[in-house]
């Protein structure tokens, strides 16, 4: 039954002063969770005019329900994937957060790394027992300034993800993030602060999953990172969330001299999701690579943003993201690069590849330059298309037939992207794909 | 999904007026012409304005962003800037009910 | 390569020392009727009963002032630049002399002069075919050569083909660019005068290009020409515009209305160079619609004015039509050009491409602005847009704004920008060979140019090569 109504769920842009998470936390938090609270409920929506929204209606990422409503949740798993918990018993990761959108997160299999003086807990518990770091970086990169819904997430996080890496230290396996949204109307609020310290080191698998098939759960995560100066982050962002799952995320991280930071969004999931990943380049020498891949299936319409953002002279950044759309699934890429006045002798490149596999697919782009002084190599290119029939045509004159050269030449196209990633997800993250290729 | 949807009453829809509705992902606004009833795309080709904003004159619907006009049986455009009609939807009327089909 | 670099100077030199007298003065203020500064219905009135306008015509004007006031001023580019548009403080209508002269010699001397520094007479006897020459907001001379005449072509100031071919005109003007589809075409609709009318009929092939010059000239006086040019099944046409105004104090204010038709098999080339004063607000509205296996190149130079925004648009509407678009753009201290170019993709099987170079120096800023749209029914499109920045200077300022919206998957769609300084070892190169590092810059930002220079009649070219170099030495404005 249809009613008279322009948005898809029911909405409301006003966060009422008895919402439970609003009490959570110290008095410096529960301070930061109000201001962020009043910015939310006086601020308009996004205009659509501005290109950021103007594929992707705002009033998605509204919604009623904004507390987890705990008792009728029947969890989808009772402890961590079976492939997950594998892969702490045979070593490969170093660590395993799982947040089941639950009050309590659990940590797994972090004593190696706590040896090395590694911190990794709830945020919550963070901003108490560790308030100096917690205070120093949380809500330094998004905050309620950032935009109407990163305010929401601002006021209405739970728990929480905390992960601090001291000066020098090296953790050499993955730490697996494991967010499940819960099936049924609710909404989750995501967070996670990194801290990677001074010549430090880490990669950070954070995957994003579950909710329902049908369209009426709603996660808007914010991510951010530091990477201080000489540290290397390696942060993979695995958004695969069930398709009744409305999905905004903010994602912004600051590197300072000498860093070095990949970030690798890959995006497959939820009914229409709205990701925005930036990076700013914060010193001397540091560099930032993003390479993405979008898969989309059905109906599904998937929304990114990437921002390169120089504010330091000699820094060099890359962005390559990579769109694949079958089915009536449409992809709506935005991207800046901007390089400030005094940030001389930087290098900026870009590069946004739409692969379309059947007609009703549909792809928008607005890759963005802004430069502000001469002392620049910048270059930024965006191709769409089908796939080269010619390509096709020569794998099956040998004998391959034409559903498997498709799945070969998918391979191919995404394989520089897969080559990115940690070996343990590779293999995961080709099976996904492969699994999306299915009956084209 | 095949087969007609129930989107709108007859008796929301006066003579010469036109409404808005949301089914499933599609926007649709629906027009009352001299007793008949018309269901087409509310999204303006040329920038993606809701048409439902405009006016509904002479036969044609007008959008109010830049004047983009468009029959209101056919969808085809009569008005620049808009180079491309608009999708129609097939509409039955079944007593005080508007059906529409929605692919 | 330095052998090359002589003649250029050659050719520059003869183009005569005094370019700051051929581009900085003014002519007495000796017209005809002033109009009162400011916009309103009876400013309007009087434009139409002054020119003696059929009545739906009036009504046109009258239309768009009520959308231009309803409209609200662009919330993006240069708003800054954009507030400081006094419209109050604006005459919206002058006209020269009492009665269009057929003949050169009957011109007033004031104004020959202008056209005399202007290079007209010598264009005439090259290679046009024939000059509408605009003086402020009216035509004060054309002459057609007989053999335009002969064959049926049209080419008049717009005013002159509203009275003589008025089923024509109203046939077309506004069929490409509504009142209603920004503010500025909303003002232009409402008062424009002056501009040029062109039919081609069916299967001529216009072998000499057609020109047009136009001039600002009084304080405060804004342009509102209105092109509009038709070229008929299977006809060909070439036509030029290049302006010039002098420098002024108070802010001058230009918007102008181009309205491009090839229908099916016909080809047009519309070529612009501009340099406007750096008081100038140049806001432009250029839009063409191409029919089945037509073809419309934009070729578009723009220098000078204190802010230009204008992004030549190319709709290809029926199967096997291409457009192409050329622009160049260079933004000295205190300069915003705002440009691009637009490709909208309507039928199977068109092509089109986009050439933006953009040239940023001191603190001037130069943006691109561009869309590529191909609709649902667009299958076998081919496009593919190159944007190249050259930016000089510690404060230069560089965008690139390209949006690609793709509705159909048996398509190929390219996009590629590149933003950068002059190159260190271009610039050593040339130096070790004897030019000063400023000539050598020159020759760097002329190879720069050379894919759009190339394109321009040789006249133009020369004199675009003399105005880079003015810029480049800061001696313009």
């Amino acid at each position: 039954m249809n009613t008279d109504n322009k948005q898809t769920k029911d909405t409301a842009s006003f966060i009422p002063e008895t919402t439970p998470q609003l009490d959570l936390g110290s008095a410096w938090l529960r301070d930061k969770r109000q201001e962020s609270r009043s910015v939310f409920n006086g601020s308009p929506l996004p205009p659509r005019g501005i290109h950021l929204w103007r594929y992707t209606d705002p009033s998605i990422f509204l919604s009623k329900h904004l507390t987890q409503d705990n008792t009728s949740i029947t969890k989808s798993l009772d402890g961590p994937r079976s492939d997950l918990a594998a892969q702490l018993e045979s070593n490969n990761i170093s660590g395993l957060v799982t947040d089941h959108a639950d009050q309590e997160i659990t940590v797994q299999g972090i004593d190696a790394i706590i040896d090395q003086g590694v911190i990794v807990c709830s945020l919550a518990e963070a901003v108490e027992k560790h308030s100096e770091i917690a205070e120093r970086h949380l809500y330094q990169l998004i905050n309620s300034d950032t935009g109407k819904f990163e305010a929401m997430n601002c006021a209405l996080w739970n728990q929480g993800i905390f992960v601090y890496v001291p000066d020098g230290v090296t953790v050499e396996k993955p730490l697996y993030l494991y967010r499940e949204a819960p099936p049924g109307e609710q909404t989750q609020f995501p967070r996670l602060l990194v801290v990677v310290g001074e010549n430090a080191e880490l990669t950070l698998i954070d995957e994003y999953s579950g909710g329902g098939s049908e369209n009426n759960c709603y996660a808007n995560a914010v991510i951010e990172i530091f990477g201080k100066q000489y540290s290397r982050t390696r942060y993979v962002s695995l958004q695969q969330y069930h398709t009744g799952v409305s999905s905004y995320l903010t994602h912004r991280a600051q590197i300072n001299q000498s860093a070095t930071m990949l970030t690798i969004p890959l995006a497959f999931g939820g009914d229409t999701s709205k990701c925005n990943y930036g990076v700013t380049l914060n010193g001397q020498g540091a560099e930032s690579d993003i390479f993405g891949l979008v898969f989309g299936t059905g109906r599904q319409h998937l929304d990114n943003h990437t921002l390169h953002h120089h504010v330091a002279s000699e820094t060099l950044s890359n962005i390559d993201l990579k769109v694949v759309l079958r089915d009536k699934a449409t992809s709506a890429y935005t991207g800046l690069i901007r390089i400030e006045n005094d940030a001389k002798t930087c290098e900026a490149y870009q590069v946004n590849r739409n692969l379309l596999l059947s007609s009703g697919t549909k792809a928008d782009t607005i890759p963005e330059l802004e430069i502000l002084n001469e002392d620049v190599q910048c270059s930024h290119g965006a191709t769409i298309g089908p796939i080269d029939p010619m390509s096709v045509f020569y794998l099956k004159s040998r004998g391959i037939e034409e559903s498997a050269a498709t799945r070969m030449i998918v391979a191919g196209f995404v394989g520089s992207t897969l080559k990115m990633l940690p070996v343990d997800l590779r293999e995961n993250i080709r099976t996904i794909v492969a699994n999306r290729l299915e009956n084209l | 999904m095949t087969g007609f949807t129930q989107i709108a009453l007859v008796t929301d829809i006066p003579e010469g007026t036109m409404r808005s509705y949301q089914v499933e992902r599609n926007r649709i606004v629906v027009c009352n012409l001299g007793g008949k009833f018309f269901a087409l795309a509310d999204e303006c080709t040329h920038d993606a304005a809701p048409i439902s904003d405009g006016k509904l004159e002479g036969g044609n619907l007008v959008c109010a962003r830049h004047g983009a006009m468009f029959d209101v049986v056919s969808g085809a455009v009569t008005g620049p800037p808009a180079v491309i009609g608009i999708d129609k939807y097939e509409v039955k009327v079944e007593g005080n009910n508007i059906l529409v089909r929605v692919d | 390569m330095s052998g090359k670099a002589k003649n250029k100077n050659n050719d520059i030199a003869s183009l005569g020392e005094d370019y700051a007298t051929k581009y900085g003065f003014h002519d007495p203020v000796d017209y005809f009727h002033k109009g009162a500064k400011g916009l309103n219905h009876e400013v309007v009135e009087m434009i139409s009963r002054m020119k003696n306008e059929p009545r739906w015509m009036s009504d046109i004007r009258h239309e768009a002032l009520d959308i231009f006031v309803s409209k609200p001023m662009p919330k993006w580019g240069s708003t800054d630049m954009l507030a400081e548009i006094d419209f109050d403080n604006i005459y919206y209508f002058m006209k020269p002399i009492d009665s269009k002269k057929d003949s050169w010699d009957d011109v007033p001397d004031y104004i020959k002069n202008t056209f005399d520094k202007l290079g007209i007479p010598e264009a005439e006897q090259k290679f046009l075919g024939g000059v509408s020459a605009q003086y402020e907001s009216e035509v004060v001379y054309h002459s057609m050569k007989e053999n335009l005449k002969k064959q049926g072509i049209i080419f008049l100031d717009m005013d002159s083909a509203l009275r003589e071919h008025p089923e024509i005109v109203r046939e077309y003007f506004g069929s490409v660019i509504p009142a209603m589809d920004n503010k500025f075409s909303a003002l232009n609709t409402a008062v424009w005068s002056g501009g040029s009318f062109i039919y081609v009929p069916p299967g001529i092939d216009v072998s000499a290009p057609l020109q047009a010059y136009f001039r600002i000239n009084a304080e405060n006086m804004g342009q509102f020409e209105r092109t509009l040019i038709i070229a008929d099944k299977g006809s060909r046409i070439h036509y030029i515009e290049g302006c010039t105004a002098p420098v002024y104090s108070s802010n001058s204010l230009h918007t102008a209305v181009v309205e491009v038709i090839a229908k099916e098999d016909a080809s047009i080339r519309y070529t612009t160079i501009q340099n406007w004063a750096r008081n100038i607000f140049n806001l432009v509205t250029k839009r063409a619609s191409v029919y089945k296996n037509g073809t419309v190149e934009w070729v578009d130079g723009n220098m000078g004015s204190r802010l230009t925004m204008k992004y030549p648009c190319i709709q290809l509407l029926g199967e096997g039509a291409r457009g192409e678009i050329l622009s160049v753009a260079f933004a000295g201290t205190g300069q915003h050009q705002d440009a691009g170019a637009k490709v909208i993709h309507a039928a199977p099987n068109t092509s089109s491409r986009i050439t933006s170079k953009s040239i940023s120096k001191d603190n001037g800023r130069a943006s691109y602005r561009g869309l590529v749209k191909v609709y649902k029914n667009a299958h076998g499109t081919k496009t593919s847009v190159e944007c190249d920045a050259l930016l000089i200077g510690d404060n230069a300022r560089s965008d690139t704004y390209p949006t690609m919206e793709i509705d159909n998957d048996q398509v190929k769609v390219e996009h590629e920008a590149r933003v950068s300084k002059v190159a260190e070892d271009q610039l050593f190169y040339l130096t070790s060979r004897g030019l000063s590092e400023d000539d050598a810059r020159l020759l760097i930002v002329n190879g720069f140019m050379e894919p759009f220079t190339k394109e321009l009649p040789l006249e133009y070219a020369v004199e675009l090569n003399r105005l880079l170099e003015l810029e480049m030495e800061g001696g313009v404005g």
